[in-house]
C-alpha cells in the first residue's frame, strides 16, 4: 500500500431529480483511498451508498436526472462534470465494479461466456479467441462448477450466486486499478464468500488494487477492509479504520448497528436486538442530525442543526455526534 | 404441532447444457413445516434452495414428488381449490428487482395484493397499507414513490409487505433480510417471529447468514447439490454439526471482531466443484470431503439419526458427532 491517494472524494452531493419527486441520497460525502487499500462503506438500507459510489461514474438507472456536485479525482481526473466518453473509457478498464443487482446488469438474451469475453476483448485489445481462454480463466477463478458448461448458459439459467460469480469474473476481467464492488458476496454461501473475498485480496495485492466495498455484513467488513465509512441518510455518520470503528464505534448508529450483530450467546428463538424506529424517507434535505428521533443520547439542539463530521478523541477516527464526541 | 406443509420426494430438473443433459436441481428431497415454527434452509449457492422453494409455491414444475397442504396433495387439486391453497403459500423472492412492477407505486404494489384477497373497501385497503409498510420498517412517505426509485432493501421490504398482505400460512422466504442493514434487519427477523407467534404462520427460511438462522429457526436443513444432507433442531446441528458440509460451512462463518478475523484460519475447500449435471457417484459430497473414503464413491451414504430428529447423510456420522463433542 503506497501512501498517494487513487480516489479523492470531496464533499460529494447528489440529488436526483425524476419527474415526481427530488431527493438528495448523498449529502457531502468526503474520504480519500489510497492504492491497495480497501473502505467499506456500510449504512441504512437507502441512504446512499450505492448512488454515492455509481452516479459519479455516469450509472444511474434511466428516468432519473442525477445532479452532482463536488469533486472526485480518480488518479487525477476530475469525474464530476465529466464528459460521457471519459467516463466511458474508465468504466470496466481502470473502474471495475460489481452491481448490487446481477440479473440487470447482465444481458439475458446472451451466453455468459460472450459476455466475460467481451469485456476482456474489448479492454484488454485480445484477440477473440485469447478473450475465450480468459473468460474460461475467469469462470474458474471465481469457482464456479463445470466451467465449459457455464460458459454456455444464459443468466436465467444460474443461481443467484451463480450470477453474482459471472459479475465479479466480469468485473476483475481487465484488471482494474479501483473496484467498487457493491454487495458482492450478499448472495453467496460463508465458503464461496471466503473464497471469493480471498481472490479478490490477492488480485489486490498483485495489482495494488484498490476497492470500495458496500456491505451489510460486518464479518466481511472485519476480514476485508482497513477502513470503515458509516452512512446514515445520505450523510457520513462515521469514518475511521475498520479495528476502532467496530470495536469502539463513536456515533449512536454504528453502536446500534454493531449492537444488532448476531452474537453466538444469543438465545436460539430469541429477539433480534436492533434499532427501534424507521430510517428517514428520503426527499429534501434533512434540518438538523437525522439520526435524531431513533436515537438515545439525543439532546435538545439535535434536531435543528446538522452535526459536523469531526475528529473524535480518536485523531483518527471522525464521526458526526457531538454529543458523544464533546 | 400439526405439519402444514410436507414435501415428500420431490425432484425438480432442467435441461442441462448438451444434448440429453439434466441438472437436477432438487433431488429426492422431504422435508417437513409445522404451523407455527421458522426452518432454516442453508446450503451451498446453486444447490437448489431457490428452486426447492419455487417448486413448493409452483413456480416450478417438479418432476416427481408430492408437496402436501394441510394434508391435501397439491398435486390432486385443480381450479379455485388450488388457488385457494397457492395463496395460501407466498413466495418472498430472493431478487426484489425482479419481483416488483416498475411502473408500479408502492402503494399500488400491495393495494394489488389486498384487491385479490377481496379487500373490497377503499378505506380499509389504505389503512391496511399504511399498516403493512409499518411492519415492514418503512415510512409511508414512500407509498406514492415507484418501486424503480427504491434501494434494494427498501424493494425487498415492500416486496415482503406484499406477501404478507395476503395473510398467507405458510411463508417460503428466499433471502429475504440479506439486503437489509443490520438495525432494519432485526425489525424484519422480528416481524416473522411476531407472525410465527401471532398468527402460527409457518415459515421456510433461506438464508446465507447462518447465525441469523440459528437464532431465528427452531430447525435446520442443510442442502448440498440437490440433497438435504443434514436436518435437526438449530441447538444440535449448530451444537453438534455432523455432516463434513455443515461443519466446513460453520467453520466459514466470519466474525464482526477485526482481530479474529484477521487471524482466523478459513478451511480451504479442496477438490472441484462437482458438477450438477453429472454428480459424483454415491455421495456426492466425496470429492471434496476430507474423510471421503472408497466406499464413499460406491454407495450411497446411509441415512444417520443421531437423535430421533437429528440425522445426518453421512456415514461418519456418528464418530463426527462424538469427535465434535470431545472437541468442544
Ligand atoms: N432510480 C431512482 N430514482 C429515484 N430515487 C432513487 C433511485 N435510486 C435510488 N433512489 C433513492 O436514493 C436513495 C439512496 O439509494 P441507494 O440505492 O444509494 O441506497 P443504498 O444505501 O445503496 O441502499 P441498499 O442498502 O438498500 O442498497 C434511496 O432512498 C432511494 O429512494
Ligand atoms: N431455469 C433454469 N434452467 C437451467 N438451470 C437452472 C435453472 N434454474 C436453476 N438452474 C440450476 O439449478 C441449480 C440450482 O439453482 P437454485 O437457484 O435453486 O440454487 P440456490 O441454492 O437457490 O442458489 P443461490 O444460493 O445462489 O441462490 C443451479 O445449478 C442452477 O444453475
Ligand atoms: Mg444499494
Ligand atoms: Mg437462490
Amino acid at each position: 500500500m503506497t501512501a498517494e491517494p487513487i480516489l479523492i472524494v470531496k464533499d460529494l452531493t447528489i440529488d436526483l431529480l425524476t419527474a415526481h419527486t427530488a431527493v438528495r441520497p448523498v449529502d457531502s460525502i468526503s474520504y480519500q483511498l489510497r492504492r491497495g487499500e480497501t473502505l467499506a462503506i456500510v449504512g441504512e438500507s437507502g441512504s446512499g451508498k450505492t448512488v454515492t459510489c455509481f452516479a459519479p461514474l455516469g450509472l444511474m438507472p434511466v428516468g432519473v436526472k442525477a445532479d452532482v456536485s463536488g469533486s472526485v479525482l480518480f488518479e487525477g481526473t476530475e469525474l464530476v462534470g465529466a464528459n460521457e466518453e471519459t467516463l466511458r473509457s474508465l468504466r470496466g478498464k481502470s473502474i471495475g465494479f460489481i452491481f448490487q443487482d446481477p440479473m440487470s446488469a447482465l444481458n439475458p438474451a446472451r451466453r455468459i461466456g460472450h459476455q466475460i469475453a467481451e469485456v476482456a476483448e474489448l479492454h484488454l485489445g485480445i484477440t477473440p479467441r485469447a478473450a475465450e481462454a480468459r473468460a474460461l480463466d475467469l469462470i474458474k477463478m471465481v469457482g464456479m462448477s463445470d466451467p465449459n458448461a457455464r460458459l454456455k448458459q444464459y443468466p436465467h439459467e444460474l443461481s443467484g450466486g451463480l450470477r453474482q460469480r459471472v459479475m465479479i469474473a466480469i468485473s476483475i476481467a481487465a484488471e482494474p486499478k479501483l473496484l467498487v464492488a457493491d454487495e458482492p458476496t450478499t448472495a453467496l454461501d460463508v465458503t464461496v464468500q471466503a473464497q471469493i473475498l480471498r481472490l479478490l485480496k490477492e488480485i489486490q495485492a498483485r495489482m495494488d488494487m484498490a476497492m470500495v466495498l458496500i456491505t451489510h455484513d460486518m464479518g466481511v467488513v472485519a476480514g476485508a477492509a482497513d477502513r470503515v465509512l458509516v452512512m446514515y441518510a445520505g450523510r457520513q455518520a462515521e469514518v475511521g479504520p475498520t479495528e476502532k470503528v467496530l470495536v469502539a464505534p463513536r456515533h449512536p448508529y454504528t453502536m446500534g448497528l454493531i449492537d444488532a450483530i448476531p452474537r453466538r450467546d444469543d438465545a436460539i428463538g430469541s429477539r433480534f436486538r436492533g434499532l427501534s424506529g424507521l430510517p428517514p424517507i428520503l426527499g429534501a434535505p434533512i434540518k438538523g442530525c437525522a439520526f435524531t428521533p431513533r436515537c438515545r443520547h439525543s439532546v435538545e439542539g439535535c434536531g435543528a442543526q446538522r452535526p459536523p463530521l469531526r475528529t473524535t478523541a480518536d485523531p483518527a477516527v471522525m464521526a458526526a455526534c457531538p454529543v458523544l464526541n464533546a | 404441532m400439526k405439519a402444514v406443509l410436507e414435501v415428500e420426494h420431490l425432484v425438480t430438473s432442467f435441461p442441462g447444457v448438451g444434448r440429453g443433459k439434466t441438472v437436477r436441481a432438487v433431488n429426492d428431497v422431504s422435508i417437513v413445516l409445522h404451523s407455527g415454527e421458522i426452518v432454516g434452509l442453508v446450503g451451498e449457492s446453486g444447490c437448489g434452495k431457490s428452486t426447492l422453494g419455487r417448486s413448493i409455491v409452483g413456480l416450478e414444475k417438479p418432476e416427481s414428488g408430492r408437496v402436501i397442504f394441510d394434508g391435501v396433495d397439491l398435486g390432486s387439486l385443480s381450479g379455485n381449490r388450488l388457488r385457494a391453497a397457492r395463496r395460501a403459500v407466498q413466495y418472498v423472492f430472493q431478487d426484489p428487482y425482479a419481483s416488483l412492477n416498475d411502473r408500479q407505486t408502492v402503494g399500488e404494489a400491495i393495494d394489488e395484493a389486498l384487491i385479490i384477497v377481496g379487500v373490497a373497501s377503499k378505506a380499509e385497503r389504505s389503512a391496511r397499507i399504511g399498516q403493512l409498510l409499518d411492519q415492514v420498517g418503512l415510512a409511508s412517505a414512500v407509498r406514492d414513490r415507484f418501486t424503480r426509485e427504491l434501494s434494494g432493501g427498501q424493494r425487498q421490504r415492500v416486496a415482503i409487505a406484499r406477501s404478507l398482505a395476503v395473510e398467507p400460512r405458510v411463508l417460503i422466504c428466499d433471502e429475504p433480510v440479506s439486503a437489509l442493514d443490520l438495525s432494519i434487519r432485526a425489525q424484519v427477523m422480528n416481524l416473522f417471529l411476531d407472525l410465527r407467534d401471532q398468527l402460527g404462520v409457518a415459515c421456510l427460511f433461506i438464508a446465507h447468514d447462518l447465525a441469523l438462522v440459528r437464532q431465528a429457526a427452531t430447525r435446520v436443513y442443510v442442502m448440498y447439490l440437490g440433497k438435504i444432507v443434514e436436518g435437526g433442531g438449530s441447538d444440535e446441528v449448530y451444537g453438534r454439526p455432523s455432516h463434513p458440509y455443515t461443519q466446513m460451512l460453520l467453520a466459514s462463518v466470519p466474525e464482526a471482531d477485526p482481530m479474529i478475523e484477521r487471524r482466523r484460519k478459513i478451511p480451504l475447500i479442496k477438490g472441484e466443484i462437482p458438477s450438477p449435471t453429472n454428480p459424483p457417484s454415491g455421495c456426492f459430497f466425496r470429492t471434496r470431503c476430507p474423510l471421503a473414503v472408497g466406499e464413499c464413491a460406491r454407495i450411497e451414504p446411509p441415512t444417520i439419526f443421531l437423535t430421533p430428529t437429528h440425522r445426518i447423510a453421512c456415514r461418519f456420522a456418528n464418530e463426527i458427532a462424538q469427535k465434535s463433542l470431545t472437541d468442544a
